[in-house]
């Protein structure tokens, strides 16, 4: 009996060692590091969705239980349990891995719905620039936006920027702001240039020209129509139509005339105060107009004192129609030009005291008032 | 019978003394006012992601704190809060300096964009006084409007540099540059055709 004493001993080692052992391989980890990368990862990509930014609450959250819970994923580091044993740690970072994949998700969807609205809205507005440009170009009438068109562009170059590094909701609100320059720019144009659009006035210049033709029919002598929307002069003889030549307006001659320097070419009846032949001028031959008449006067001192013309402005002179300098001259600073051998044709058949009518426009559909509806067209559209 | 009263008095007074742990108030504040500091040093704008990761540190220990403050007295133990506060201002602080280092490296960029956006409306500016009343007195009277125009727009980032939005400034003066540098090519494009032409002083 006492020999096999050491056996028994020898066999409960073993069978306790056998248990050891079995107990160890059944335990697991408290939390299996994929999960803890996993999460990390998600961080990653929250942070390259500048969640911090675009969702900050969300964002605080979600660092707020990932710090807590590393903190405590570190603190039980060594920990071991049974599998069956209940794991409130795993459970927790489950959640949390499910919620930042949420976030994920909704932030990566929301980026592209963000992406293709400033893509979208951005691409509208340059068009929209574009198109406005191209009807302020066809009317020369760029110089009544003054600043404005560059203010847009450099709207539209920092919302292109923006977009491009990945700033749509900054990019939104440049080409929105851009958006509502462009929105003045047509309102402005209308207000400017309403008047060709407006019967009432188309009415009143033909009127104006039928007059003038009527006085040429009359006194059976020549008389001159010069229309600003159509560029074109006519040159009347005993009420006939004789001739009629494009021309070139002044460098801001789509507007009513309201001051000295300001390019614009005057609206009203005038006459022919001078005939100046070679050597008079140095525009080949010009016909000088008996600019400002009683009217202009009468409408500059009125715009002045409604403070609508600075004080130190005067009312000009010197309005002409003349030829060409030279070939570096085609555009005038408030005059009427056509080419030298049209000028010359023209000057032989007036004389001093010829009526000239300079009106806005003779047609109701003319080359401004369609410009002005395509501008109103588009912004119905946008 | 005496001693072994009083020496229980003494152990029940410890364990009372050592049981009532108080929340490290110092350190909580110094944490709160290092995330305070980050934030109005631009920490939000330049550094947002780790500013949001300190927000969460900060929020990490008041719940510690919390959690803490409704345990029984003497079970409190604030020795993780007191360390959460300690990493909350250390991080604060870390993130306060990268925000400032991040704004300035802004900064400077601003002013150099800011720089080179005034020397190319200058040498635009400078085009314009050399160009002719040529061709298209239209254009060239446009290309007057958009040179001052731009100079007019220097003033804007002028504003933005003084209100220290940097990104705003850079992004403004670099779009000030590129039209600036079209204006000119416009102009050198038209002298280039039709080289000087004749100045026009009459009244009109």
């Amino acid at each position: 009996m006492l020999q096999r004493i050491p056996y028994v001993a020898a066999s409960l080692w073993c069978a306790g060692a056998l248990t050891l052992s079995g107990s160890l391989a059944a335990c697991v980890e408290n939390v299996p590091p994929e999960m803890v990368e996993a999460i990390e990862s998600l961080d990653r990509d929250l942070l390259q969705l500048r969640a911090a930014e675009v969702a900050p609450g969300e964002y605080a959250v979600f660092v707020h239980q990932w710090l807590t819970l590393r903190n405590r994923v570190e603190a039980e580091e060594d920990t071991i349990r049974w599998p069956w044993e209940p794991n409130d740690l795993e459970q927790a970072l489950h959640h949390l891995q499910a919620e930042g994949a949420k976030t994920v998700a909704r932030l990566t969807a929301q980026q592209e719905i963000d992406r293709h609205a400033a893509a979208r809205q951005l691409a509208d507005v340059e068009e929209r620039s574009r198109a406005i440009a191209t009807q302020v170009s066809a009317i020369d009438s760029r110089l009544i936006l003054a600043e404005k068109p560059v203010e847009t562009d450099l709207l539209l170059k920092q919302a292109r920027a923006f977009y491009e590094q990945g700033r749509y909701e900054q990019s939104l609100q440049a080409s929105d702001r851009a958006s509502h320059h462009l929105t003045t720019q047509s309102a402005l144009l209308q207000r400017e240039l309403g008047r060709y659009a407006s019967p009432d006035r188309i009415a009143q210049w033909q009127r104006m020209a039928h007059e003038t033709i009527e006085w040429s029919k009359k006194h059976r002598t020549s008389a001159i129509i010069i229309s600003k929307a159509e560029r074109s002069l006519t040159l009347y003889r005993s009420g006939q139509k004789l001739l009629s030549y494009p021309v070139r307006l002044g460098f801001n001659g789509i507007r009513e005339k309201r001051y000295q320097g300001d390019g614009a070419t005057p609206e009203g009846r005038y006459r022919i105060a001078s005939k100046r032949g070679r050597g008079q001028t140095q525009f080949y031959r010009a016909l000088l107009l008996d600019y400002p008449n009683q009217e202009d006067r009468r409408r500059f001192l009125n715009d002045r004192k409604k403070g609508k013309i600075p004080a130190f402005r005067d009312i000009g002179g010197q309005i002409e129609i003349h030829g060409v300098d030279n070939e570096l001259m085609a555009q005038t600073l408030g005059c009427v030009m056509l080419e030298n051998p049209q000028m010359a044709a023209l000057f032989e058949r007036v004389d001093n005291g010829t009526p000239v009518t300079i009106v806005g426009a003779l047609l109701e559909h003319n080359s401004v008032e369609r410009a002005l509806v395509n501008l109103s067209t588009r912004r119905n559209e946008v | 019978m005496k001693i072994r009263y009083v020496l229980v008095s003494i152990l029940g007074m410890s364990l009372l003394m050592g049981g009532c742990a108080q929340p490290p108030a110092d350190q909580i504040n110094a944490a709160e006012q290092a995330v305070k500091d980050a934030q109005q040093n631009g920490a939000t704008t330049y550094a947002a992601n780790d500013y949001a990761k300190v927000e969460g540190l900060l929020a990490a220990m008041k719940t510690e704190v919390a959690e803490q403050d409704g345990k029984f007295a003497l079970f409190r133990d604030y020795g993780k809060a007191e360390q959460l506060a300690a990493t909350t201002k250390a991080e604060a602080e870390r993130v306060k300096a990268d925000a400032a280092k991040k704004m300035e490296e802004a900064k400077f960029a601003a002013a150099q964009a800011y720089q080179a956006a005034q020397a190319t409306v200058a040498s635009t500016l400078a085009l314009v006084a050399k160009a002719p009343a040529g061709k298209d007195r239209a254009a060239l009277e446009s290309i007057k409007t958009d040179a001052q125009a731009l100079k007019a727009s220097l003033n804007d980032v002028q504003v933005l540099l003084d209100r220290s939005e940097y990104l705003a400034a850079q992004t403004k003066a670099k779009a000030i540059q590129e039209k600036g540098e079209a204006v000119s090519h416009e102009i050198e494009t038209a002298l280039a055709k039709i080289g000087k032409g004749k100045t026009m002083a009459r009244k009109k």
